[in-house]
């Protein structure tokens, strides 16, 4: 059984089809790509996966359960984590904040225990503080662990975004473009990074990304999308020879 | 209840909504345009029928003139508070707009309670309006049948300005992206403050026969009926119109109909608008005829 | 270093109990009861910036819920033959006209009905958003006012209630406006503090973290109704009468002016200005009232002092968004950075000298 599997998973806005009939399984340890050009409905399937919308039809299971039309706290408590396109950091608090507020859903405590930090709490606190520390210790910020997180460079940004993911203990993580806006040696160092927590975290890695080095370099399987359709999908070597992903890509050219 | 009180309630309720109607589309323009409730809406509504007040009764001029320009400086007041509170603060949270919008009500009011002193004035009553009409048993102000019309005139210039006017398309550019709108050539800051100008314009006639009707003004008389238009205006969809216009109707026959058929509720008579916004954003948060409107993720 | 901050802690807690004791033993009645004004609007100021400011839910409904408590505590701690007194026009309802409740336990359960009234409101309102959120909350104060004011055998109409026992001092008051202050800064910094700070920051990336919007945005509602409920019980018996018309949205207008002078999402920034606030107010009632100087009197105009306040606000919204303290707090480091920095001190120079090189 795949760990995550979307069946015939579609989403309309109005009359628009962002996602049409999207059937993705995953794998537990696969690291699957999703690419496609601008405005195909990658962000979009994100968004449905991870409970932001509903689907208008099908339905997704994860570890064997229906998780359709769960809300996005509940879906990323049953173990599905993700980044967004856009950045999205706390962007007011420390970097330190930021992991830690991922790690809320583990606690147990009620407000008043943790108020009047009875014991329970403290114990939870301490044990949240030193994770969170090693994530940020992983990913190389533990040094600016005090910073105000809209302060770090965008690189930066990025892994802490990913970090925040991880504290959430996920077994499926989601990356809308980690590698967005990188130079090439940033990139070069991302893709490890992502082989790395995936071996790690056993993970599962879901990602959306446009530069193809990172694509082609760590993906098992890739997914891709053109108007919400999936045109196409298979190994690296599939894909890179596939006429209608060329096609998606590059345009039909009149003497084709 | 007999024909008679049935079709009176009726009529008042017809005129009521039709007054919502008028305010409610300042309030539906305005956050259309902004995403902001403009809370001074209400205090420009009450000043309309200031400015009426002393033109007929300080300054004695004939009260079509005074209209006029009671009309004409509402808008500018609306205006001005447009610029000196709101545009400041364009880029700013949502948050401290909303804040400012509550300060800028707040010092309309006291300023007219300074200016005016807190106590009601009486509203000159002028007889082409006010006088009574015999209709069958029954006896109905001139104003029951004026104001619907007046709004239903007002309502198509307003609907045809909006969809075939230059600075229409540009209302509605500007309520669509401001960016955008603005990298096609749109003054957005003009187009703007021309939008308050009208909703604030909308809401002085509405003001004036609101004080022909109940002839009695006060510093506080804002409060009030603003609440219950920008309910109104989210009833009927915030940012469409013609949804301000139906809300306003709903709220005025709803109000008027449960008082007269339950009594025993008159107490609880402001409170039925809260009720029934509440309900609505229960059930259909975006109104009768809204538009989704979702964050981009 | 951290001994020595625990210690000026110490001390500055001694200081202001040695005040208070000296306040009430030589201030007159009008002084103390400015005092007691500034404490209950601390509750006030942070319950509310528990809401507003920290977790960035606009809520405006603030008056409904302080309402809630000051009748609570006003109906259940008054004697018997003042109730008698008070309900000429209908007889009070059983079984509130035969009992008589100490101070505490009525102020408590002024505070939990206040909660409670939170839940029922937020369980619809706390799906909406923004100003949606702020109108919704506006209609609910609006409609605890118009109950309070239809429900003739519990609450008296619109006579309202008078002679409520003057239980409030000093004591009750600053002691339990730090009761507050202590309890907001520690919920603040825990795991739950952290979490209605990401709401606030950012709600979908916290709905993504695995915050459940709906349970925490309730949380913080009902905690800062309780407190608020707390705040109009102390304010009821301030005043010894209660009536519905005070509760209109201009009590809100009031304390939202507090949290957003002090800095919405700053307990520091709430207690400073709710102390500024509410004795500048005071200071400014002589624009409302006539001043007489033996030769001539200046006739006091009526409403000028909302008119300032209110001109107030906006200018604090445009030109000074984030207040007194936006969302920061006090700490002995920083009040020793403040005053190195100040130019008169030496040291401060010196420092900074040195510090450049």
């Amino acid at each position: 059984m795949p760990l995550l599997k979307t069946n015939n998973v579609t989403m309309q806005f109005g009359g628009l089809t962002a996602v049409n009939d999207f059937n993705l399984e995953l794998n537990d340890g696969e690291i699957i790509a999703l690419i496609g050009p601008n405005g195909a409905g990658k962000t979009t399937a994100f968004n449905v996966i991870t409970g932001v919308y509903k689907p208008t039809k099908g339905n997704i299971r994860f570890n064997e359960q229906d998780i359709t039309g769960l809300r996005p706290d509940q879906i990323t408590n049953k173990g599905i984590a993700r980044t967004f396109q856009n950045i999205r950091l706390f962007k007011d608090l420390s970097v330190l904040d930021n992991v830690l507020i991922a790690n809320h859903l583990n606690v147990k405590s009620n407000f008043l225990e943790a108020s009047f930090k009875l014991p329970r709490y403290n114990k939870e606190e301490r044990i949240m503080r030193e994770k969170s520390l090693a994530l940020l210790e992983k990913v190389g910020l533990v040094d600016l662990r005090n910073e105000k997180s809209s302060s770090l460079p965008y690189g930066k940004q990025r892994r802490l975004e990913i970090a925040r993911a991880l504290a959430t203990n996920p077994k499926i993580l989601l990356l809308d473009e980690p590698a967005a806006g990188m130079n090439p040696k940033e990139t070069e160092d991302l893709t490890l990074f992502i082989k790395q927590i995936r071996d790690e975290f056993n993970l599962t890695i879901f990602m959306i990304e446009h530069h193809m080095q990172v694509v082609m370099g760590i993906s098992d399987r890739i997914y891709v999308f053109d108007y919400g359709v999936t045109i196409a999908q298979g190994t690296p070597h599939e894909i890179q020879n596939n006429p209608k992903v060329i096609e998606a890509y590059l345009g039909v050219s009149e003497d084709a | 209840m007999t024909f008679d009180m049935l079709l009176q309630h009726m009529l008042n309720g017809v005129s009521l909504g039709s007054l919502y109607a008028l305010i409610a589309i300042g309030y539906t323009m305005v956050y259309g345009i902004l995403r902001l409730i403009n809370f001074a809406h209400g205090e420009i509504f009450m000043m309309s029928t200031y400015f009426a007040f002393f033109g007929i009764a300080t300054f004695k001029m004939p009260w079509y003139v005074v209209f006029v320009l009671a009309i004409l400086l509402t808008g500018a007041l609306g205006m001005t508070a447009e610029r000196v509170a709101y545009r400041p603060l364009r880029d700013a949270p949502k948050i401290s707009i909303l804040i400012s919008a509550i300060g800028v009500s707040y010092f309309i009011q006291n300023l007219s309670i300074v200016l005016f002193s807190g106590r009601p004035k009486a509203f000159p009553q002028i007889e082409l309006f006010t006088g009574m009409l015999k209709m069958g048993n029954i006896y109905v102000q001139r104003l029951t049948f004026i104001i619907p019309v007046v709004t239903a005139v007002l309502l198509a210039a307003l609907i045809y300005l909006i969809s075939h006017t230059k600075n229409g398309i540009a209302m509605r550019a500007v309520a669509k992206d401001h960016e955008t709108a603005k990298l096609m050539g749109i003054d957005v800051n003009k187009t703007i403050a021309l939008t308050f100008g009208i909703g604030s314009m909308l809401a002085a006639v509405g003001g004036i026969m609101w004080g022909l009707k109940f002839p009695q003004i006060a510093p506080a008389m804002g409060i009030m009926p603003g609440l219950k238009c920008f309910i109104a205006a989210v009833l009927g969809g915030i940012g469409s119109i013609s949804g301000a216009v139906i809300g306003g109707f709903v709220l005025g026959l709803g109000e008027i109909m449960l008082v007269a058929s339950l009594p025993d509720l008159t107490g609880y008579r402001d409170a039925f608008a809260f009720v029934l916004l509440i309900l609505i954003l229960l059930f259909k948060p975006t109104g009768i005829m809204g538009e989704k409107i979702s964050e981009k993720v | 270093m951290k001994n020595k901050k625990n210690l000026y802690t110490l001390i500055s807690i001694v200081l202001v109990f040695l005040f208070l004791v000296y306040a009430n033993k030589n201030f007159d009645s009008y002084q103390i009861r400015i005092m007691n004004l500034c404490a209950i609007y601390v509750i006030l100021g942070l319950s509310m910036n528990l809401i507003n400011g920290f977790t960035g839910l606009f809520s405006l409904g603030h008056a409904g819920f302080m309402a809630i408590g000051a009748y609570t505590t006003a109906i259940l701690t008054m004697p018997l033959a003042v109730k008698e007194s008070n309900f000429f026009l209908a007889p009070m309802a059983a079984p509130l006209n035969s009992i008589v409740w100490p101070f505490v336990p009525a102020l408590l359960l002024g505070g939990l009905l206040s909660a409670a009234a939170a839940f029922v409101i937020g369980a619809p309102a706390l799906r909406l958003k923004g100003d949606y959120l702020a109108i919704a909350t506006l209609g609910f104060g609006e409609i605890i006012r118009i109950l309070i004011t239809n429900a003739q055998r519990v609450t008296n109409g619109a006579l309202g209630l008078k002679g409520i026992p003057d239980t409030t001092n000093i004591w009750w008051t600053f002691g339990i406006a730090a009761l507050t202050i202590v309890f907001m800064t520690l919920l603040i910094n825990s795991s739950y503090g952290r979490a209605f700070k990401a709401i606030r920051e950012d709600e979908i990336a916290a709905e993504n973290m695995g915050i459940s919007l709906f349970k925490h945005k309730m949380l913080a509602f009902i905690i800062g109704a309780f407190f608020a409920g707390i705040g109009g019980g102390l304010l009821g018996s301030l005043l010894g009468t209660v009536d519905p018309k005070p509760f209109n949205f201009m009590m809100t207008f009031n304390i939202l002016f507090i949290i957003v002078l002090g800095g919405m999402g700053s307990i520091t920034g709430t207690v400073i200005s709710a102390f500024i606030v509410t004795i500048s107010m005071e200071a400014l009632r002589v624009l409302d009232s006539s001043i007489n100087l033996g030769f001539m009197v200046i006739p006091g105009i009526t409403g000028m002092r909302m008119v300032i306040y209110s001109l107030l606000l906006i200018v604090v919204i445009i030109y000074f968004r984030r207040g007194l303290m936006g969302t920061s707090e006090f700490s002995w480091d920083k009040a020793f950075e403040f005053f190195k920095r100040l130019p008169l001190s030496k040291g401060g120079a010196k420092n900074a000298v040195t510090k450049n090189k």
